[in-house]
């Protein structure tokens, strides 16, 4: 390197940013987290919106069905969400907690 | 853990999502990208507000970055195109040139002279000239690096550094010892 590069090099160093930028670094993290953000709600629109409609138009279809086999299967879904609820209640320690488990 | 491998691994975290992981990128990147466009484009502030565009065009595109590239290459190439599209709203950019001149203290010393001539021979060289001459003159790329990220073939940045140099010396009034 000649004597020349060493002294444009040495201009162009002044007024280099610093290595260590907490502000900068911290304001692009918060547009990224904002556009991250912005990105999830959009989809989760779209997959709402989708989902909604893709419901609305097999409704129809759907309701008679549901209307059918509600009431036998009625009671056993009482039974399961009965179960779930214990379980949840319980720790999901069942034995244990019934003083089954020593 | 060298800092390319280091690079490697935060770049893989980041494509799976980790923004802790990104974070650490913008951190170990933001001086060299940020002087980069602050030579490029002469305007700090504008540099700062490209350099913000930069990362989060790069936090959007990670998933393409292919194992064992440069970060540092990829980013200034992203900052390359970002600055190019904003120079060519040519009054926009007049208009800050003025401003930034009008801004600038009329006291200065020799060291001060110097920089201000460096700038204004930097200012009046061709953007794709310029952009290599920061790459390669100010930042330690090589002009494969160079080329690389600024998309352009090697002859072209070599004979963009040989005569930006040239320019940026007589500019500064320099002998140069090398011819």
């Amino acid at each position: 390197m000649t004597q020349a590069d060493d002294r444009l090099k040495a201009l162009f160093a002044q007024g280099e940013p610093p290595a260590h930028d907490p502000v900068f670094t911290t304001t692009v993290m918060e547009r990224v987290m904002r556009r991250r953000f912005q990105e999830e709600v959009a989809l989760l629109c779209v997959v709402s919106l989708g989902g909604g409609g893709a419901f609305w138009l097999v409704w129809p279809t759907l309701q008679p069905a549901l209307v059918a086999i509600s009431q036998g299967l009625a009671p056993a879904l009482g039974a399961i969400v009965l179960a779930i609820c214990a379980l949840m209640i319980l720790g999901g320690r069942p034995a244990s907690a019934l003083g089954l488990e020593s | 853990m060298t800092p390319a491998s280091l690079d490697e691994t935060l770049v893989a975290a980041a494509q799976a999502g980790s923004t802790e992981a990104f974070s650490r990128l913008v951190e170990r990147h933001q001086q060299a990208l940020r002087a980069f466009l602050r030579r490029a484009c002469g305007d700090w502030a504008q540099a700062d507000d490209l350099a913000q565009e930069t990362f989060l065009a790069a936090w959007s595109r990670i998933g393409r970055l292919k194992a064992g590239a440069s970060v540092r290459a990829w980013l200034c190439g992203i900052g390359y195109n970002k600055h190019l599209t904003s120079i060519r709203s040519a009054g926009r950019e007049r208009a800050r040139a003025s401003a930034y001149e009008a801004d600038r203290d009329p006291t200065l010393d020799a060291s001060a002279e110097d920089k201000l001539a460096l700038e204004r021979a930097m200012a009046g060289l061709p953007a794709e000239q310029r952009a290599c001459v920061a790459l390669c003159l100010a930042a330690d790329f090589s002009h494969a690096e160079a080329a690389e990220a600024l998309d352009m073939p090697l002859g072209t940045v070599k004979s963009h550094v040989t005569r930006g140099r040239a320019r940026l010396l007589q500019a500064l009034g320099v002998y140069d010892d090398a011819s």
